[in-house]
């Protein structure tokens, strides 16, 4: 998943001349807490909803600032932007470190789109959502070469579709994965990896 | 009134599919063991017209080919010919007919009918535009559909341990249809819906509820989320008809899934189902089959759902006869008496929170939907 599939296009923007009023009423109007400062076509800010309460509420600690008056005077200069095909857990991993809640999405210096933390949350709904009537198995599997393979090859001979898979590292060293398959039928699924040697955490083996 | 036809056990995904038709072969015939087997209404088979009331053409004529036989290249993409439901000779019409069976209820509460159960049917997963877990054509939805036309606000009540999703979906943005599912979380079983976030979209929302329980959810939790939940949403929808799916797979002997319900709360789920036609429906209830995959449940859940509505008094034990002609059909020991033994699986670690998790998840439901439901 690369962040052109995630990013939100056309993008709003704000002149770097707007005053703080209107760039907040577009910011209400449109539902957004981002807006990108653009000149030119030259990105040259980036300015925030926080930046504007901030800079006009007496509760910021160096006191509000009356002689703000327009988005230049106010908007963060130094931007950390992403490209189109940057990888998604790139973009979360810089938003995640530097703090922030969005990236604009630079491309030839243009700007292209915009990814906020809205964006991954779709993102990871997506990677970890139900999107087809499926059932689940979850099983622990050893951290080495051709496990998941012999799991999905197991399926695969079950005729059983795989409609997502993910997985992730567990302590020692195993991997969690976990299987959402076209089918109602997983206690026998499980029933057979298990005769195979899996470790099937779900569906369990009832005692009865 | 009671609608059967021999012909449902044409639905028939072959032997060891767990969708067997000898589940409503064991019912027939130990409700006629016990004696107490009337001569049940014959349906006919719902029209092709009548399908495409709730399904899309695309849908219906590659089941038709695939139910003469013809190779379709796309059939996966429409759910059909999987493992859970494999195409068969004669499928459309097998499916049909389980849909005429329901539909012939809808049309006996519109002549005036206060009680119908129907032997068969149930199948809830069928979606618009997709077969899906072992449902072809959802006759639920039609019987529903035909309700709706004739101006009727319909509760719809799905007990099945799975997410009665196929329904839920066709009526999703639908001011009129209540739909109501109670089953195990989707976060662990098939199909994966019915949060308790899916509410409905449009005229339709707030009038779509789940309550998704956690695994291993026992009798006296399931009930007491039921008896909250159930009785407050029909109240204030005030539906003209409930329309229930009795899938019996919550059974804690079902094979497929992990509830934990024995046959005392069925007993009870049906007796207040009853009830609750009488008090907010002026007595007017459609009852259905479903799920239920374990024989010996399955068919006891039945019986007794067959002897409350009719209010016949319960046997204790099943006819000798009947349980050794079975026991040797099925090579295997069948429970003997209707209810299930005293304490039949050992005690769930667990319990307390699972009680507690399902009162959270119903009270975020009546959060979630109170302000729609109650306008």
């Amino acid at each position: 998943m690369l962040v052109k599939d995630v990013m939100r296009s056309p993008v709003v923007t704000v002149g770097p001349e707007a005053t703080l009023e209107e760039a907040y009423r577009l910011l209400l109007e449109r539902g957004i807490r981002h807006l990108p400062v653009v000149a030119g076509g030259r990105l040259l800010g980036i300015i925030t909803d926080r930046d504007i309460r901030l800079a006009t509420s007496h509760l910021n600690p160096k006191g509000p600032c009356p002689t703000c008056a327009r988005v230049e005077e106010v908007m963060t200069k130094e931007v950390v932007t992403a490209h189109p095909l940057d990888p998604v857990e790139e973009a979360a991993r810089v938003m995640r470190e530097r703090k922030i809640g969005s990236l604009p999405v630079l491309e030839d210096g243009g700007l292209v789109g915009i990814v906020t933390g809205i964006d991954l949350l779709d993102a990871l709904l997506k990677l970890t959502g139900v999107t087809e009537p499926s059932g689940r198995l979850e099983v622990r599997l050893p951290d080495r070469v051709g496990e998941l393979a012999r799991l999905t090859g197991y399926l695969a001979g079950r005729g059983v579709n795989i409609h997502s898979l993910l997985s992730y590292p567990e302590d020692g060293d195993f991997v969690r994965a976990v299987v959402r398959v076209n089918t109602l039928e997983t206690h026998l699924l499980a029933e057979g990896l298990r005769r195979e040697g899996f470790d099937v955490l779900w569906p369990p083996k009832k005692p009865w | 009134m009671v609608i059967y036809r021999d012909e449902y056990r044409l639905y028939n995904f072959g032997p060891d599919h767990p969708f067997s038709p000898v589940r409503l072969e064991m019912l027939t015939s130990l409700l006629q063991a016990l004696g107490v087997w009337r001569a049940p209404l014959f349906p006919p088979e719902a029209t092709r017209e009548e399908v495409l009331t709730v399904h899309s053409e695309r849908l219906v004529r590659r089941v038709e080919a695939a139910s003469r036989g013809e190779r379709v290249p796309d059939l996966e993409h429409y759910g059909l010919g999987t493992g859970d439901t494999p195409v068969f000779p004669g499928m459309e019409r097998a499916a049909r007919v389980l849909v005429g069976g329901t539909l012939e209820g809808a049309r006996r509460i519109l002549a005036g009918e206060k009680r119908v159960l129907q032997l068969g049917g149930g199948l809830h997963h069928a979606q618009y535009d997709r077969a899906s877990g072992f449902c072809v054509y959802n006759d639920l939805s039609v019987a529903i559909r035909h309700l709706t036309r004739a101006g009727l606000r319909v509760a719809y009540l799905d007990i099945d341990v799975h997410h009665g999703d196929g329904v839920q979906w066709i009526h999703y943005e639908e001011k009129e249809v209540l739909t109501l599912s109670l089953h195990e979380s989707g976060r662990y079983l098939f199909p994966g819906t019915g949060h308790v976030h899916e509410v409905g979209r449009g005229e339709g929302v707030g009038r779509k509820l789940n309550l998704p329980l956690e695994p291993f959810t026992e009798d006296e939790s399931y009930l007491e989320v039921f008896e909250t939940l159930v009785p407050w949403a029909l109240r204030a929808f005030r539906p003209d008809v409930l329309v229930v799916q009795a899938g019996a797979d919550a059974h804690y002997l079902d094979p497929l899934a992990d509830l934990l319900l024995t046959t005392r709360a069925y007993e009870r789920l049906f007796r207040l189902i009853l009830e609750y036609a009488e008090a907010y429906t002026g007595g007017r209830v459609l009852i259905t089959l479903g799920g239920g995959y374990s024989l010996d449940g399955a068919v006891r859940v039945w019986t007794l759902l067959y002897h409350v509505f009719h209010g016949l008094p319960l046997p204790e034990r099943l006819p000798e006869g009947w349980l050794k002609a079975w026991e040797e059909r099925l090579g295997r020991p069948l429970t003997p008496t209707l209810h299930d033994p005293e304490a039949p699986y050992p005690e769930i670690p667990r319990r307390p929170e699972i009680v507690k998790r399902n009162r959270l998840t119903l009270e975020r439901l009546t959060e979630l939907v109170s302000p729609y439901l109650l306008d």
